[in-house]
């Protein structure tokens, strides 16, 4: 359930018998955790980028019916936690009849959570054309969805690029709490190999090893797009 | 090449053989001039000569290659010298201002003589009262920067410069950014502070200013001095092919 | 049932507070004692030294590119191994400090950074001394950058502070955990924790929106 189990055990081995044998022994175990942790984060940020591609839609709206639920729905989770928010559906799911596998409810938690970060993302991304833009469109006598697809999102995309890879280096790093409802990610890895051989040192220093990987590849895919699509150096809230 | 170097390193601003390079570039080639003190010397020149980066190194603003550079008595890049106390001795007034926004016209006429000087803050908002009266603008002491027009502001700078009483004043062309109606206030407080006797050094292409106080013009191409000379020399028997081309374009105007 | 549940959670409420208390306070020394060393790094990152530069351009990556969680593993179970014995609050004050220094020093570089080359030229010009040229010229007006996004930094600060309930720390997050357990409504009770959280956040995340505004008003008037 939660590690709390850890606190009791102190004080193991110095750092000087740090093991590098037994991190290899690990190693499978680790890459595992490292997969695991890589495509589920995939799948959440493909799920974040659809609730929030619908949540910016909404908030974009003039009328208050879309525009208010959307708005309201962004503040709520912008203003409580993740882990809050994931122990939410791990605990209230059930009671509603959804008994569903921990790593659905991680999934669905993580979207749910990126998803309204996205879709602020994306809104401020779109409200970055200039007005002249809209104008030029309407002039030339474009419906509002054709101005949208051929004139506003074509730029919007490109500005938009950089921030959501940010998002998506924050979901990897977020996708850690799910290990909190035992799903075999990369960090349970460390906290099995902790709690199993009283290691933490040895574990928790190789899957941070890991994290930092997956960091340094999304940051300077962000570097790389930002270069391509001819923008500043991105400069992520990470 | 040579502008008139004094005989023994008198002069209040020395350069001897100074040479700076912006990489492959050689922005200051061999200069070679010397100040006196209360002499006013006008630097011109086309864009790209150097005569800002000419003045920027009296100050430490630029740092120098190779050659002397001695001010007021001390070498810069000599570790004995104190860079800081030397730049409170030489006003720098930049071509666009520079005023702290966040400060008002007295506070940025103050803050360097209270947290620098360390005098005493009722004394020094009392002298820059009378320096923001001097250049005109007793009226505007709690406006900020954003409330004054160009010129007001370049003569809010002035005064910023007079208050931590400097021995040379040296101006970046101060008159460039602002509008054509602006440009006399400007020079007439920068007439009353050669007339009390500051050793000045002016980036600028106004020939009139250069005309009424200038004892000394000097003329920059390529990052060399060219051609210097008393204002009526330069203006009436310009030496150099470059130096006549450049009138041309500047006094057709 | 439902309202043996409530009745419940009503004698829960005393156990609830505590939570909210130790997030509170959990979250507030770790957002003085993060400001005050984030200043600290952002100005030395900006200083002339490359070698301090950098290792704290380092630390940060290392900081940025690491999950909380972990970060908390590492402080509370590593430490104890150099013979540094730490309770579980003060292992989540370290962490939390060092977490919002991290993010606060970047915030404060870019505030640097903003400020134009010239107001620093004129301040050097009139002799002002480095630690003076920061202090009156500088960081004044770094401050209408750095300042939205540090509020927003207290937001995530003391969201982030509930991962330190996976140490045991009994803040607002392991009340509901703890709570849960006894009443089997996870949906009301995370609710009324989401809730604890909403209350101390969203007045935050206004005025960030707000300073946010106000600053980019303010930007409009800067001289030329």
């Amino acid at each position: 359930m939660s590690t709390a189990s850890l606190v009791s055990g102190t004080s193991f081995s110095m750092l000087e018998n740090f093991s590098f044998r037994t991190i290899v022994e690990y190693l499978p175990l680790f890459g595992q955790g490292l997969v695991t942790t890589v495509w589920l984060s995939a799948l959440s940020f493909a799920g974040a980028l659809a609730v929030g591609i619908v949540l910016a839609a909404m908030s974009l709206q003039r009328g208050w019916l879309f525009r208010v639920p959307a708005k309201a729905y962004i503040d709520a989770v912008r203003a409580t936690p993740l882990l809050a928010q994931l122990y939410f559906l791990y605990f209230g799911l059930p009671h509603l009849g959804f008994v569903l596998p921990e790593l659905v409810v991680g999934i669905l938690a993580l979207s749910l959570n990126s998803g309204a970060y996205v879709a602020e993302i994306i809104r401020a991304g779109i409200l970055s054309i200039p007005r002249g833009q809209v104008e030029a469109g309407v002039a030339s006598g474009m419906t509002y969805v054709q101005r949208m697809r051929l004139v506003i999102l074509p730029q919007a995309f490109k500005v938009t690029i950089p921030p959501l890879l940010g998002q998506a280096i924050v979901l990897v790093k977020d996708s850690a709490l799910l290990s909190l409802i035992s799903v075999s990610e990369l960090t349970r890895a460390g906290q099995l190999l902790a709690s199993d051989r009283f290691m933490p040192a040895e574990g928790f220093i190789t899957i941070a090893a890991f994290y930092l990987l997956l960091y340094y590849g999304l940051k300077g895919l962000a570097a790389l797009s930002g270069r391509w699509l001819g923008l500043q150096p991105a400069r992520s809230s990470t | 090449m040579t502008a008139s170097p004094s005989k023994n390193g008198t002069g209040m601003i020395e350069f001897r053989g100074v040479n700076k390079w912006f990489g492959a570039l050689n922005v200051l080639r061999d200069i070679t001039l010397s100040v006196e003190p209360r002499e006013v010397v006008v630097v011109c020149g086309p864009s790209g000569s150097g005569k800002s980066t000419l003045i920027r190194c009296i100050n430490g603003l630029e740092t120098i290659r190779d050659g002397d550079l001695v001010v007021d008595g001390q070498r810069l890049g000599d570790p004995a010298t104190n860079m800081t106390r030397l730049r409170t001795e030489i006003g720098f007034v930049f071509q666009s201002f520079n005023l702290y926004p966040h400060r008002t016209a007295l506070e940025n006429v103050t803050l360097a003589p209270i947290h620098v000087r360390k005098i005493p803050r009722n004394e020094a908002e009392q002298a820059g009262r009378e320096l923001l009266a001097k250049v005109g603008l007793a009226d505007k002491v709690h406006a900020y920067p954003a409330q004054l027009s160009g010129g007001q502001q370049q003569r809010v700078a002035i005064a910023r410069c007079l208050g931590m009483r400097p021995k040379i004043m040296l101006f970046d062309e101060p008159t460039s950014a602002l509008d054509p109606e602006m440009i006399s206030e400007v020079l007439d407080v920068m007439v009353a502070v050669a007339e009390e006797g500051m050793t000045m050094m002016v980036v600028t292409h106004e020939m009139g200013f250069a005309r009424k106080v200038a004892q000394r013009v000097v003329f920059m191409d390529a990052g060399a001095i060219v051609e210097s000379g008393t204002p009526e020399e330069f203006f009436s028997q310009p030496k150099t092919d470059r130096s006549r081309a450049f009138l041309s374009k500047i006094l057709r105007h | 049932m439902i309202w043996q549940q409530l009745q419940s959670l009503v004698g829960s409420y005393p156990l609830a507070l505590r939570g909210l208390g130790v997030t509170v306070v959990l979250s507030l020394i770790s957002l003085v004692l993060g400001t005050l060393l984030g200043f600290g790094l952002g100005i030395l990152r900006t200083g002339g030294n490359r070698l301090i530069s950098a290792a704290i351009g380092a630390w940060v990556d290392l900081i940025r590119g690491t999950p909380f969680l972990v970060q908390i593993f590492l402080i509370f179970f590593i430490l104890p191994e150099f013979g540094i014995e730490l309770d579980a609050f003060t292992a989540g004050i370290i962490a939390l400090t060092n977490l919002a220094a991290c993010f606060i020093c970047e915030i404060v570089v870019a505030g640097i950074r903003s400020v134009p080359t010239g107001q620093v030229e004129a301040a050097l010009a009139s002799g002002l001394s480095r630690w003076q040229r920061m202090r009156q010229v500088v960081l004044p007006q770094a401050m209408r950058i750095v300042l939205p996004p540090l509020v927003g930094q207290y937001v995530l600060l003391i969201k982030d502070s509930s991962v330190v309930s996976a140490i045991g720390l009994t803040d607002l997050t392991r009340v509901g955990w703890l709570v849960v357990q006894r009443v089997p409504n996870g949906l009301l009770v995370f609710f009324l924790v989401g809730l604890g959280y909403f209350i101390v956040c969203y007045p935050l995340i206004m005025l960030a929106r707000r300073l946010e505004r106000r600053m980019g008003a303010a930007h409009g008037e800067v001289q030329l």
